[in-house]
């Protein structure tokens, strides 16, 4: 199907060629043990947890 | 592009954002509910859609876009496709094609963060410049508390 002519010869947003993303495509990716990922992310942002610098 | 983005003033938009959702040929299912959750999305004001585009990569490695007013029964993402600016250029189709594997369909997503908008025009007229931002994976944060928590070995 042919692009729209409104996006033929305009200057691009995106800048460059784009990779794959693979610890995303990992992140989503269901793994054998979901709910203690869930527990570990939770954990890591829940309020308080100690900063070292 | 439409005028859709010009209509706001600059200093009023939120950040933009683009996702590439891959759908390897023989995983694809569609079932309506990503749907459900971006109307969900659009109509709560967290996000204002600007561009949505399908592409498919052939196994040679061609690549075709399909607008959303291209699909015959859109249902209720019409109401959506009114309002998209056609943001997106040839040379950027080109460029989040190439994230893609040869035989799958993709979406591509550009939107608007709208919950952010207020607190960036708030930042900007406060003199604030954006000098970074990104996006933390969830495996880096896993990393992250997986190591506080593991033990310290002795001499360490």
């Amino acid at each position: 199907m042919p692009l729209r002519a409104a996006r033929v010869g305009r200057v691009g947003v995106i800048g460059h060629p784009v990779a794959k993303t693979a610890v995303v495509a990992k992140a989503v990716t269901p793994g054998p043990a979901p709910v203690a990922k869930t527990a570990v992310v939770a954990a890591a942002v829940t309020p308080g947890r100690r900063r070292r610098i | 592009m439409t005028d859709t983005m010009t209509d706001r003033s600059l200093d009023e938009l939120g950040p933009v954002d683009y996702i590439v959702v891959e759908f390897p040929a023989e995983a694809s299912n569609f079932t309506g509910e990503m749907v459900d959750e971006l109307l969900a999305l659009t109509e709560s004001g967290t996000v204002r859609l600007i561009d949505v585009l399908i592409l498919t990569k052939d196994a040679d490695g061609s690549i075709e876009a399909t607008e959303l007013a291209d699909i015959d029964d859109l249902g209720p993402l019409q109401a959506v496709e009114a309002q998209l600016a056609e943001l997106l250029a040839a040379d950027d189709i080109e460029h989040l094609a190439a994230a893609m594997d040869p035989g799958s369909t993709a979406g591509v997503l550009i939107w608007e963060n709208l919950w952010a908008a207020p607190f960036a025009s708030a930042a900007r007229r406060s003199g604030g410049q954006l000098i970074a931002d990104g996006r933390i994976p969830i495996q880096a944060i896993i990393a992250s508390i997986k190591a506080d928590e593991a033990p310290i070995t002795q001499g360490d």
